[in-house]
């Protein structure tokens, strides 16, 4: 390969896309590390504290696509306090001061301003694509810069963000003569949404496959907008009462009867319960379908659904759909590969929640089943040994039985066999999350079988520090590890103090390990950041002469950086 | 809110219908709850709701569980917009659902996260941006719109009545509605001075 010019090595290189492939290829030699620098497109940073944008830009000056993460991923369940950090607005400074041509930019869990995005709409002129999910901080100003700057906006995706909306006009700071928009997702707004500039918006873009509405855009204006969009292929429905004006049901229907182009329907994010019946026509084309927000549609209508949605691939829904709900998707949906089945009623309340059984019917089924995630109100070993034989081809796996500690609800014992099938059988497995009773041994099982495991949940389970050790000493490749509730100590924590060297990061939040643990682990590895999210009473630790036993109540986070520890941690993060 | 100083027990009488006797009815749902294993469900949430303090006693430990924080691992975007959080073992706390007339969504508020009936009303004004509302829970008779609940027996009751801890204990779901549909709709009486 060194005897061809680099323009032709280049080209070889455009045909690798994914980040890991590239990485491998910049370690070969000198030679193709520089080519590799210079043509690399998309960069992916799973950890915005890892590495600093100056060096972002030194090793990479001309890609056009950035992706950020910023908090863990335990901050979705608020264990993450405010202020804690991941902020983006460094990121786009520095970018806007260089030259590099930004086109892309996706971030997850981070704190956007509204200073930030106007900055992003001015700092860019092939500004093509924002992607936000579960980030905060900005507010619907912030997008109107977006809307009002960017000429060659595409994708304007907001996923599941906490928007402080303004009820300003935002849609109508697109300019009459942009027309190139793709995606359009505003689900998560709040508030009311200009409905005039939103059908103007939509008419006067040809080119628009994927638009998610907020939960105040009504059925009229959903009608108006499937008419003026019969190209669509990704939806999201916002509200869909009860209407009794039967002419804007009509014109729904005939509209939607005219959208062949749609695969994906997502949103009723307040539904009645009969308004399904008018995207029958369209079912037997959705390759996914997200029901999940539709907490007043009743099982038996989801089923009436779902049994038209013969190629459905991906289904996230309640469960009020039931065990007898999942039988249905198992003997319909034969080209099944996700599935998420959430709990309606956080308390385990519900007669209508699924159980193992339902479990066990879709493993039987859906014979390209992939990923699931299943939350459920109790579990038996025999189910998962079962599901296990079915479906060996499970890369995520990700089970929670609500009520901690739960036990076998058949047997009164551990849940250890049936996790432990789980990761013999699936040989690909890449992330799981484990729940219920479970005891060293189902940790001993995953260090022994899951070689491919990367990220790994665990709660309120395990008995000794060995049960951490199984996993640590196993898991080659592990990237992400969080615990929490769980009885792993310091001894775990400093066993194997370069494993954290290969990981991105590790989160312990009220586990064993003492705040001299930690100290000691920061001391052996200053290449690592080690945080205490410290809540309470931020003095009280250090004070008392017990500092060095005392539990950290607290949270644990650690990472590996490049950059040293980080300046802008708020006054409740010690970083050791 | 003068009554601030007074017990309970006396502002537990001006719940409801006068003469129902809220007491007998507690125990009442708890003896249900005992028995009924896999009945009715309905009936036994609104059960759980209403003697959120018999249930306690009766069965502790899914009290204690469910406060565990972030458990279960749902994500907080989801849970404000789709999981009943409202009901079950939290006493009278969490999510209630809002509507208001002529606007065409629902939505959902937490109760707990407000500290008495200014900071509801300044919730409630932001919520549906309209700057009407706080207005109507403390001037009652002066503007378009009434602010009525849904009290855990399932009446309809005007906000405002009585204080604030009962208020957030009973409610189950809050209206705003046009004055001028409120009379005829079957509000509670506001309890004669017994």
């Amino acid at each position: 390969m060194n005897y061809f010019p680099d323009e032709v090595i280049e080209h070889v290189f455009d045909f690798v896309t994914s980040h890991k492939d590239r990485n491998s290829i910049s370690l070969v030699c000198k030679s193709w590390f520089k080519i590799e620098r210079y043509s690399r497109q998309n960069v992916f940073i799973g950890n915005c504290y890892s590495i600093s944008p100056e060096r972002l830009l030194r090793r990479f000056p001309c890609f056009k696509s950035l992706t950020l993460k910023g908090k863990p991923h335990f901050a979705d369940f608020n264990l993450v306090p405010h202020g804690w950090g991941g902020f983006v607005q460094p990121w786009i400074e520095a970018l806007a001061r260089s030259r590099v041509g930004l086109e892309e930019l996706r971030l997850k869990r981070m704190v956007v301003t509204d200073e930030g995005l106007e900055l992003l709409s001015r700092s860019f002129v092939n500004f093509k694509s924002l992607v936000l999910v579960s980030c905060e901080g900005f507010s619907t100003d912030g997008l109107a810069s977006i809307a009002s700057n960017c000429r060659h906006l595409r994708d304007l995706d907001l996923q599941e963000n906490e928007i402080d909306d303004h009820r300003g006009q935002w849609l109508s700071c697109f300019p009459e003569t942009y027309t190139s928009l793709v995606t359009l997702n505003f689900a998560c707004l709040e508030g009311e949404t200009n409905l005039v500039a939103l059908e103007r918006l939509v008419a006067r873009s040809p080119n628009l496959r994927s638009l998610k509405l907020n939960r105040a855009v009504p059925l009229d204006a959903l009608a108006r907008l499937m008419a003026c969009a019969p190209q669509i292929v990704d939806l999201g429905v916002g509200s869909y009462e009860d209407e009794q004006d039967s002419e804007s049901c009509l014109k729904l229907q005939a509209a939607i009867r005219k959208c062949t182009s749609l695969r994906s329907l997502s949103g009723f994010l307040e539904a009645a319960p009969h308004c399904l019946s008018a995207f029958h026509p369209v079912c037997h084309n959705l390759t996914s379908l997200n029901l999940s927000y539709a907490a007043e549609i009743h099982g038996s209508h989801l089923i009436k659904l779902i049994e038209h949605c013969k190629k459905l691939q991906r289904l996230w829904i309640l469960d009020s759909i039931g065990d007898k709900g999942l039988e249905v998707v198992a003997s319909t949906c034969k080209e099944l590969q996700e599935l998420r089945v959430f709990p309606t009623d956080l308390h385990g309340g519900g007669n209508t929640a699924v159980t193992e059984d339902g479990l066990v019917a879709i493993s039987a089924g859906c014979p390209k089943l992939h990923s699931i995630l299943y939350f459920c109100q109790q579990m038996t070993n025999a189910a998962l040994i079962t599901v296990a034989r079915n479906c060996p081809n499970f890369i995520r796996f990700r089970l929670c039985i609500l009520e901690p500690h739960k036990p076998d609800h058949v047997t009164s014992q551990p849940l250890d066999e049936g996790f432990g099938a789980i990761v013999q059988a699936c040989k690909n497995l890449k992330r799981l999350s484990v729940s219920g009773l479970l005891t060293d041994q189902v940790f001993l099982y995953i260090g022994m079988f899951a070689t491919q495991l990367e990220m790994l949940s665990i709660a309120f389970a395990g008995d000794t520090d060995k049960g951490m050790l199984y996993v640590l000493n196993g898991c080659k490749k592990m990237r992400k590890l969080e615990i929490r509730d769980s009885p792993f100590g310091d001894a775990a924590l400093l066993a194997d103090v370069n494993k954290y060297e290969t990981m991105r990061s590790l989160w312990m939040s009220s586990c064993e390990v003492t705040l001299g643990g930690c100290k000691r682990l920061a001391r052996k590895a200053p290449w690592l950041n080690v945080e205490i999210i410290n809540e309470n009473d931020n003095n009280r630790m250090e004070e008392n002469g017990y500092e060095g036993r005392q539990k950290v109540d607290n949270k644990l986070y650690l990472y590996r950086t490049v950059v040293g520890t980080r300046v802008d941690a708020p006054p409740f993060v010690w970083i050791l | 809110m003068e009554k601030g100083g007074l017990g309970l027990e006396i502002t537990e009488l001006r719940l409801g219908l006068p003469g129902t006797e809220k007491m007998m009815k507690k125990r009442g749902f708890t003896e249900m709850i005992m028995t009924s294993s896999g009945s009715n469900s309905d009936q036994c949430e609104s059960g759980v709701v209403s003697s959120g303090g018999d249930v306690e006693k009766v069965n502790e430990s899914p009290v204690a569980k469910s406060q565990v924080v972030g458990w279960p691992p749902v994500c907080s975007y989801r849970r404000k917009n789709s999981c009943k959080e409202v009901s079950t073992t939290k006493v009278g706390l969490g999510y209630v659902k809002v509507s208001m007339d002529g606007v065409p969504y629902l939505r959902k508020m937490d109760l707990g996260s407000s500290q008495g009936y200014d900071d509801l009303a300044f919730a409630l004004d932001k919520l549906f941006s309209f700057h009407g509302i706080g207005v109507a829970l403390k001037d009652g008779d002066n503007c378009e719109y009434v602010t009525i609940y849904e009290d855990k027996d399932g009446d309809w009751m005007l906000a405002g009545d009585v204080p604030w801890g009962m208020f957030i204990e009973s409610c189950k779901r809050l209206r705003i509605m046009k004055r001028s549909d409120a009379t005829g709709f079957g509000l509670q009486p506001r309890g004669a001075d017994e």
